[in-house]
């Protein structure tokens, strides 16, 4: 049985290496250069300075993690909050003009954002909401809503009202019936969904710099005009940041995740000695 | 109960709105006398301003003489905190500030914006800029002559004092000596060059900026002088004619570009790429010191060279101004003024801080000052400054430029 695994996991390990372990050498590589002239296959020499700039004489790197971090964990929970309910809905409710909801909340992942946050801005010029964290977390939240709400509805349809039906005639409130039959069902869904907005919200640029109007400094902010620029050193070293801070939010969740499912455990194993 | 909600959250949105129009409208009035105070007022209002300067972000030079060396000084002598914002493209605060005018922003947080060229007409077109200011800078008055000509216009737009210049650029050609001894001196003698050395040579494609400016140089030489097109574009009625020469002298070119032409990089920073790594022999850039200062950081090889055309290249003059709606224009008025001063451009001027010609009249400087910036060190990879000065041909206005962005595409590209 075991045998058979074995030329999958291979290719699947050639996979990984190919098209996301190898792009990082040359970045790596390229964030110490100095002196790096075709045709030789290593640069000549080192240097920090590229890192020097990036993340010690450059003060607003660190704030503009921590924002970026802010704002991703701010839009994913309201993401979540607002997409259990929304997709319960859509599942469970014959709605009339349900495709109508449907196609307003997907609507981003079709219409480029540009053409959305160029109205948006004039709109939340007039109501005070430029330039403020608040105001870009909810231009946030309309590219990253859809995956939400579209992994919420996946896990809901896999979801019979039986079981609800059940823990109801056991005596269970409303809230119970969701804290532990409903939410146990839709974790998976609603991981997915959340690790999908927070690298969604971690990467916007042109959103935030609209809206935040230059006051509001995430990552991608002080990444981008180095790309252009193109200053490869210290654009390699924001982008190795970058991918850094993703990773360190994907693993916060991962961690959360991991905890909610072990303290399950515990609950049913108690109770299990309790019977 | 649903219909009372939603009235509910209409009625919240309107009230918001109003609020915040009230709150602009008595901030703004108090800054439009600033203008007429005298510059000790300014002086003390500027103190305990935050000024937030947005600008261009993409180069670790400029972006560390903003925070390590004008910064400093401005919160030590004025009080003034500034504030550097980087920005992609300057075209995007001015999409800002068109947003911000039509929906009435009063007290924006733009204080100074660097410009030049499309993006001063665009502001100046749409009234994004706060008035006649560079008249009331000490700096201003004392070392720059307002009347000549790189001040008094902006590739070919009135300045109206509208803006102060902050800096000049003027295009200059890299080139790797162990590769290219000789350096071409005219447009003729570099396509003699580029045949004898297919591969070696290619231009940005248009639009970039440098790539634009690399043909304007072609149209000059092919078509008999800039002096012709000092006029708008719409008043030459054989334009196109005009033009032909500049589209034949690029067509025969491009079979012993780089790729035989079949694709140009797409922008200055890709070619400065291509040549760092050692793939084609020249490059060109708007900064005549930015060689010097790549040598220095170790990107290009020491070998490299800057020359000039014998007829001239084209220079401009890049500048800094106040939007209409800036709520600190005393520290950004301050702020401005320090970064004209003497002291500010000789540091400016240095490769080791950014290595940007200085916009100062030098005739106007005392001699110590006019000694302190002769005695800038600017390696081995830049012209000196006299041979630049003598050699500066007038930009076009930027009618002219989109036709050519244009025919560019047309004749060249698509061939």
């Amino acid at each position: 049985m075991k045998k058979n695994y074995l030329p999958a996991k291979a290719f699947l390990f050639l996979f990984l290496l190919m098209f996301i372990f190898l792009p990082f050498i040359p970045l790596v590589l390229t964030s110490f250069s100095y002196n790096w002239i075709w045709p030789n296959a290593m640069p000549e020499s080192f240097s920090l300075s590229a890192w020097d700039y990036v993340l010690f004489d450059n003060s607003s790197t660190w704030q503009a993690i921590g924002v970026s971090l802010l704002i991703a964990f701010i839009v994913t929970a309201v993401n979540i909050i607002l997409a259990v309910p929304a997709a319960n809905a859509f599942v469970r409710y014959p709605l009339r003009g349900k495709w109508l909801f449907e196609a307003i909340i997907f609507a981003p992942i079709v219409i480029p954002p540009f053409v959305a946050v160029m109205g948006i801005h004039l709109t939340f010029l007039r109501i005070g909401l430029t330039e403020t964290i608040f105001g870009v977390v909810l231009a946030h939240i309309s590219p990253t809503l859809p995956y939400v709400v579209r992994a919420a509805i996946t896990s809901y349809s896999t979801l019979s009202v039986d079981w609800e039906n059940q823990a109801r005639m056991l005596g269970a409130g409303p809230f119970s019936r969701f804290y532990h039959v409903v939410l146990p069902h839709l974790m998976p869904g609603i991981a997915a969904g959340a690790s999908l907005s927070i690298l969604i919200s971690l990467s916007q640029y042109l959103i935030t710099f609209i809206i935040g109007s230059g006051q509001v400094m995430t990552l991608p902010i002080l990444l981008f005009p180095f790309i252009s620029g193109g200053d490869p050193a210290i654009a390699s070293s924001y982008s190795l940041l970058f991918a850094g801070m993703a990773i360190v939010a994907l693993l916060i969740l991962d961690l959360a995740l991991k905890r909610y499912y072990k303290k399950k455990q515990a609950a049913a194993a108690i109770k299990g000695v309790r019977e | 109960m649903r219909k009372l909600a939603l009235a509910a959250a209409g009625l919240l949105a309107l009230a918001l709105g109003a609020c915040s129009n009230e709150a602009n409208d008595t901030a703004a009035n108090k800054t439009d006398d600033l203008l007429a105070s005298d510059w000790e007022t300014i002086a003390t209002e500027a103190g305990g301003q935050e000024v937030n300067m947005y600008m261009w972000g993409g180069n670790e030079n400029i972006n560390r003489y903003l925070d390590e060396w004008v910064a400093p000084r401005l919160q030590k002598e004025y009080d003034v905190e500034l504030q550097r914002v980087p920005v992609n493209d300057a075209q995007d605060f001015i999409n800002q500030l068109v947003d911000e005018k039509s929906a009435g922003k009063k007290q924006g947080s733009i204080d100074i914006i660097w410009i030049n060229g499309e993006n001063f007409k665009a502001a100046k077109d749409n009234e994004l800029l706060w008035g006649d200011f560079a008249g009331k800078l000490p700096n201003f008055n004392e070392y720059i002559d307002p009347d000549a000509l790189e001040v008094a216009e902006d590739f070919g737009e009135p300045v109206e004092g509208l803006e102060a210049p902050w800096g000049k650029a003027q295009f200059v050609f890299v080139h790797d000596e162990k590769k290219a001894a000789e350096p071409p001196k005219s447009m003729d003698e570099l396509a003699e060059w580029v045949k004898e050395n297919p591969g070696q040579f290619t231009y940005p494609a248009l639009p970039d900026f440098t790539g634009s400016a690399f043909i304007r140089h072609v149209l000059y030489e092919t078509t008999g002088g800039y002096e012709q097109y000092q006029q708008p574009a719409a008043d030459i009625e054989d334009l196109e004619q005009r033009l032909a020469p500049m589209w034949q002298y690029l067509n025969e070119i491009e079979p012993y570009l780089w790729r035989e032409g079949e694709t140009y990089p797409e922008s200055l920073a890709k070619l400065d790429q291509l040549y760092a790594s050692g793939e084609v022999s020249m490059t060109m850039s708007y900064d005549p010191a930015l060689a010097a200062s790549e040598v220095m950081k170790g990107r290009f090889p020491e070998s490299t060279k800057t020359f000039l055309l014998e007829g001239g290249t084209l220079a401009n003059t890049h500048f800094l101004s106040i939007p209409f709606n800036s709520s600190d224009k005393a520290g950004a008025l301050v702020a401005i003024n320090e970064m004209l001063s003497p002291e500010a451009q000789t540091a400016k001027l240095s490769p080791e801080n950014w290595g940007d010609l200085s916009a100062l009249d030098f005739e106007k400087l005392s001699a110590e000052q006019q000694k302190a910036m002769n005695e800038v060190d600017f390696g081995t990879a830049t012209l000196p400054l006299e041979e630049l000065e003598g050699n500066r041909l007038p930009e076009l206005s930027s009618d002219y430029i989109e036709v050519i962005e244009k025919g560019w595409m047309e004749n060249v590209a698509k061939d």
